[in-house]
């Protein structure tokens, strides 16, 4: 069933990553652990993004929303309720997902840009609320020292934990771009007005997608509360979601893994950027300007683009 | 949960002026973001930021002369010259070669801007907060409905329509003015007709920055400059553009208007979630007016 | 099978199409011509639901399509091609041809399996029968126009309809596409039993392969009739064929 979705070759590639980020604990310092962990975090939301946003061309400006709505439902049940622990991680991507299908709904009638424009006021209402309701949510405080499973709330189960919930969500996420739903959304994306005319619901569907994008920026948001303990109203500001968004054009968006790569460099950039100089924010800006005049298909989109002739000639090659 | 306290129409009278006066300064703000709007048809993430610029140049000319009167009145002329200058360096050495690219790419840029603008900020400035005493005419309060209110409110209440007369005036009775409309609905035409399109969106780039800085300039003596004013004003900003209409000035004054009121309203009913006030009235707009009160402009 | 009865449809003051009437039976090869501006396109946008007329009533076997979605309508048994080239230009072109064959089967959601094995037979035999086969990999955006012409009918086939409108299919081609593709046409007709309806500039070819011709002049219906009828029609003749 899944013959030929994904070749021997690479797979012997990620394989090796998998080992090699398996064994990282046991030799690198905590510091990098805990990076490591954030860019795992991260690329998943930006991951989630790229879902509507390269493959579906949906101008989801306030993805961080659903993010931030994923972790503060959990945080919440975890700390505020006496419910089973559990029953706070599957609560938060389910949450993050009525959320998004709630707001998608109402976007959705609108096209790209003011789809765009409702999405940031909708998703500004809820930061705006949630950074002042100071008895329920913590106010711009946030809230801090949020209960975990003793299975892992050290540093290195934690990073255990989300590595694997990672793994999972990649391959859910390729198997869903990969399939007929996938292809389809990209036929949207590239001709909507044709879609329609061959009989495809084009609203119905880039709502499923959204639908989907949110529950996994969901997930990210509960393997936020599970690395850092808290959760703040900044996961639910709009200046998030454009670094996410950022990340998914630098890492290459018309690509599968494209974004991964753009969080990764972003993470790590700014962390250690942050070591040298309180500027970051100003490197970013210049970074940024030179993607848009230099590299506007992303880093990996660049490579792929080198590269695929003989990718394609390989393919014909195998008579795919 | 506590409702404001003094529920009677005095206080109610105030704070509506006091809304409204806020609301002229979101106007000068967001006539210059719809202007850009409409002519280049790209939101400028970094009006906000130019906005910001606008007020820390008004600070420091205003320092620069002695903190005196004449140099408030000054600082209020020349800070949104100088984010027109900055504006203008922008937009020649880097925007001007994406007008071929799509949106998408020109928004990126914009935002970019802002990152830049706002550290190069912190770097001019420092991460103190600074603020200005504006001139003895414009100090102090006057009464009115039983309560007082600052003078210097009133002064922006007369400011506003002033700015909304001299832009109506400009884009329908001025050559570029009229050139500009007709760039913003149909670019091609325009150049077909022999004008450079280039200069065109150049001209109206900066002008709506030089508004950007204005506002920035006029609410200096009402707040603490400092940084992060970018950030707070370009939200409010697009939404507000957002519910008038794209590209539509005298949409920008509508929801500066329902903006600014709504959320003076809202610190009179429930001071913990005024700022909740002007979003939600926003949200309650784009529901059942998605594209805006008044018509965009293409 | 399908009956446009008295449609109107304006844009603002102008009139695009007024008291418009169009009639097509099961199986037939009907044609419809006017002079640019004669409000074809719009019929076509009309009958698929892209546009909903102001007035008047169209039935497609016997039940009222007006005010329906473009993608109800396709369900209804309607596919078209469009006058400019309206395709997928990133996807390859077996993908093009997926996504309609994916829609027709109701997999458009399917999660697994993995799309490039879901609905490879009816795809590949609608490539080969347009002969495209060869060209299945490459990405629609490089082809040739007359190719991408032919991806155009080969997507609207890609939703097995029994209607299928071709709107201006031979435009921009050479002599010897124009006979390629519209021996295709005819193929088509007899082999899946469609009806076709389309639209062309080109006399020649309209008048030696419909059944039936539908002038249309300013928008309104002169007349619909058999080639040797419209032929004759001394309207026609002042309006559109230059007084022949």
């Amino acid at each position: 069933m899944f013959k030929g979705t994904i070749d021997v070759k690479s797979l012997r590639f990620i394989g090796a990553i998998l080992i090699l980020l398996l064994i990282l604990p046991l030799i690198f310092p905590r510091f990098y652990i805990y990076m490591l962990a954030l860019i795992f975090v991260t690329s998943l939301l930006a991951m989630s993004l790229n879902v509507v946003l390269g493959h579906g061309m949906i101008f989801q400006f306030h993805h961080g929303v659903f993010y931030g709505v994923g972790a503060y439902t959990t945080a919440l049940m975890l700390s505020k309720t006496s419910l089973p622990m559990w029953l706070g991680f599957v609560a938060g991507p389910i949450a993050a997902a009525l959320v998004g299908l709630l707001i998608g709904w109402f976007c959705i009638r609108l096209t790209r840009l003011y789809f765009g424009m409702l999405q940031i006021s909708l998703g500004s209402l809820i930061w705006a609320i949630a950074f002042r309701w100071y008895a329920f949510t913590g106010g711009d405080d946030g809230i801090h020292g949020i209960p975990l499973p003793s299975l892992i709330s050290s540093l290195n189960s934690a990073y255990y934990f989300i590595l694997i919930i990672l793994v999972i969500c990649l391959v859910a996420l390729y198997l869903i771009l990969k399939s007929p739903f996938g292809s389809t959304l990209e036929a949207i994306r590239d001709n909507p007005q044709r879609c329609e005319a061959v009989g495809v619901n084009v609203r119905r569907h880039q709502l499923k997608a959204i639908v989907i994008a949110t529950f996994f920026a969901g997930v990210a948001g509960v393997l936020f509360v599970v690395l850092e303990g808290s959760v703040f109203p900044d996961l639910l500001f709009w200046v998030l979601s454009l670094e996410i968004f950022i990340m998914c054009l630098l890492g290459g968006w018309f690509t599968f893994a494209g974004p991964v790569l753009g969080a990764a460099i972003m993470v790590s950039l700014r962390t250690f950027v942050g070591i040298f100089t309180e500027y970051w924010t100003l490197i970013l800006g210049v970074i940024l300007i030179l993607l848009i005049f230099f590299l506007p298909e992303g880093v990996m989109g660049y490579f792929l683009e080198r590269f695929r002739p003989q990718a394609r000639e390989l393919a014909e090659g195998r008579g795919e | 949960m506590e409702l404001g306290q003094g529920l009677d129409l005095a206080s109610l009278g105030s704070q509506l002026l006091v809304g409204l006066s806020r609301a002229m300064i979101l106007f000068v703000v967001c006539a210059g973001l719809s202007f850009v709007l409409g002519v280049l048809r790209v939101p400028n993430v970094a009006h906000g930021s130019l906005y910001m610029i606008g007020a820390f140049a008004a600070y420091s000319i205003f320092r620069f002369f002695g903190s005196s009167t004449a140099g408030f009145w000054l600082a209020l002329i020349l800070a949104p010259f100088v984010v027109a200058l900055v504006s203008l360096i922008a937009e020649r050495a880097l925007f001007c070669h994406l007008y071929q690219r799509e949106h998408l790419m020109l928004l990126l840029f914009t935002f970019a801007l802002m990152l830049i603008f706002g550290d190069l900020v912190k770097l001019t400035w420092g991460p103190e907060y600074c603020s200005v005493v504006p001139p003895k005419m414009l100090r102090g309060s006057i009464s009115v409905f039983g309560s007082s209110l600052p003078r210097y409110n009133f002064f922006l209440l007369i400011v506003g329509p002033l700015v909304a007369i001299a832009l109506w005036f400009f884009t329908n009775k001025t050559k570029i003015g009229k050139v500009s409309r007709a760039a913003a609905v149909d670019r091609e035409m325009v150049g077909v007709i022999g004008i450079n399109v280039s200069w065109v969106f150049a001209a109206a780039f900066v002008i709506g920055c030089y508004l950007a800085g204005l506002g920035g300039a006029l609410v200096v003596p009402t707040v603490s400059v400092c940084l992060g004013m970018d950030h707070d004003i370009i939200i409010e900003a697009f939404l507000i553009v957002t519910i008038g209409g794209l590209g539509n000035m005298w949409g920008a004054l509508v929801g500066s208007l329902i903006f600014g009121v709504t959320q003076s309203l809202g610190v009179l009913f429930w001071p913990q979630f005024a700022i909740v006030f002007p979003y939600a009235a926003v949200v309650i707009v784009l529901l059942l007016r998605p594209r805006g009160l008044l018509k965009s402009v293409w | 099978m399908l009956q446009v009865e008295a449609v109107d449809k304006s844009f603002g003051d102008f009139m695009a199409v007024c008291q418009a009437n169009l009639s097509v039976g099961k199986g037939e090869l009907v044609a419809v011509i006017g002079p640019n501006g004669a409000g074809k396109t719009t019929l076509f946008n009309l009958i698929t639901g892209q546009l909903w007329p102001d007035r008047g009533r169209i039935a497609f076997k016997g039940e009222d399509i007006n005010g329906l979605h473009p993608y109800e309508i396709c369900k209804k048994g309607i596919a078209r091609s469009f006058q400019i080239v309206n395709i997928f230009p990133r996807l390859t072109v077996f993908g093009n041809v997926q996504v309609a064959v994916l829609s027709q089967q109701r997999k458009s959601s399917d999660l697994f399996p993995p799309a490039r094995n879901v609905a490879r037979e009816q795809t590949d035999s609608i490539l080969d029968s347009l002969g495209l086969s060869d060209k299945a990999t490459h990405t629609a955006g490089s082809l040739s126009h007359g190719d991408q012409k032919i991806l155009e009918i080969a997507i609207a086939l890609g939703n097995e309809p029994e209607f299928l409108i071709l709107d201006e299919p031979t435009a921009g081609m050479s002599p010897e596409e124009t006979a390629a593709t519209l021996e295709l046409i005819m193929n088509l007709a007899s082999s899946r039993g469609l009806t076709i309806l389309f639209c062309e500039h080109d006399m020649d070819v309209v008048f030696s392969i419909s059944q039936s011709i539908m002038v249309m002049h300013q928008g309104r219906t002169l007349i619909q009739g058999r080639p040797e009828e419209v032929r004759e029609n001394r309207e026609v003749q002042e309006a559109y064929l230059g007084g022949r």
